[in-house]
């Protein structure tokens, strides 16, 4: 029963990064997500209402060490489910490129990125869920997942303001076993997005989106 | 007194052909999601002016003086932008 509400919640109050992996036909969209621990540029083209493609920098901070990779990406919207009230969605996210590692062992390589993306939202509730996982020649594994709830306070129109109260929870277990919770404010206005807050462990983050 | 008659016709017959389509969208919930519907119309050279209303659901549409959009048109768009036409209703 308990497993059984876990996986409900998971499921159900979850959520992503900043970034939208498939936008509108012909669209262009532009972000980078930054905590102290990792940073996540991406500049993705929606080439048709299911698929984008584009490029994507990575860059891990443990400690000293830095991992960055340089990817290039391919995105696609599995499912999407219109409803009058709320929009759901499914996305698979792919990579594929190079990775540079301060670790001497690890060095320079091929990388890859598989992972999905699940969001569920409405005016004024969003859930999202995003796991990526990272594998390469000469790099360790690793898998990074976030969730996200977010609530916002009011329902602004198509070109107001739109502010919302979300709640992050960052995951990456083969790096560090410490779950990081970030509290944050998103706001939104026409075509840019922005987001800020501070981790329970004292990171910033600051995170910012723009469609084309 | 021709000409101005004859140009008074010519205002009148070309008015006739200017409309507005209203169109109900399923999905529509995030105004930043939903700005690539005015982005897609505005594209269209038949369209004069956009406007998109997230309480409604509803995105209108007013076109040119003598010019139309069709309904495979609008479907096809509205398809486009990520979002599904519940209804079209002309006027």
């Amino acid at each position: 029963m308990f497993k059984n509400l876990v996986g409900i919640f998971w499921l159900v109050f979850t959520a992503s990064a900043a970034a939208h992996p498939v936008i509108f036909n012909d669209g262009i969209v532009v972000s980078s997500s930054n905590m102290e621990s990792y940073s996540d540029n991406q500049l993705l083209y929606t080439f048709t209402n299911k698929w984008s493609t584009g490029v994507n920098h990575w860059r891990f901070s443990q400690g000293k060490e830095i991992t960055e990779l340089g990817l290039v990406r391919l995105n696609h919207l599995l499912w999407r489910r219109n409803a009058d009230d709320s929009q759901a969605n499914i996305y698979l996210l792919s990579g594929i490129g190079m990775m540079d590692s301060e670790n001497d062992a690890q060095g320079t390589s091929e990388a890859y990125m598989g992972g999905f993306e699940f969001d569920w939202e409405t005016r004024t509730l969003f859930t999202a869920l995003k796991h990526y996982y990272f594998s390469g020649p000469s790099l360790a594994d690793f898998s990074m997942t976030q969730m996200r709830i977010g609530v916002s306070p009011f329902e602004a129109g198509f070109e107001e303001l739109q502010s919302w109260l979300m709640l992050q929870v960052m995951y990456m277990p083969e790096v560090d076993s410490t779950i990081v919770v970030t509290p944050m404010l998103r706001f939104f206005y026409k075509n840019v997005l922005w987001e800020f807050g501070s981790s329970t462990r004292g990171e910033w983050m600051l995170n910012l989106m723009v469609h084309y | 007194m021709k000409k101005t008659i004859l140009i008074m016709l010519c205002t009148f017959s070309l008015s006739a052909f200017a409309g507005e389509i209203t169109v109900k969208v399923s999905g529509m919930v995030c105004s930043l999601c939903a700005q690539g519907i005015k982005k897609k119309y505005s594209e269209i050279e038949a369209v004069k002016e956009v406007k998109v209303n997230l309480d409604t659901k509803l995105v209108h549409i007013q076109t040119k003086d003598g010019m139309d959009v069709s309904d495979t048109q609008i479907n096809n768009l509205i398809k486009e932008a990520g979002y599904n036409v519940v209804s079209i209703e002309r006027k």
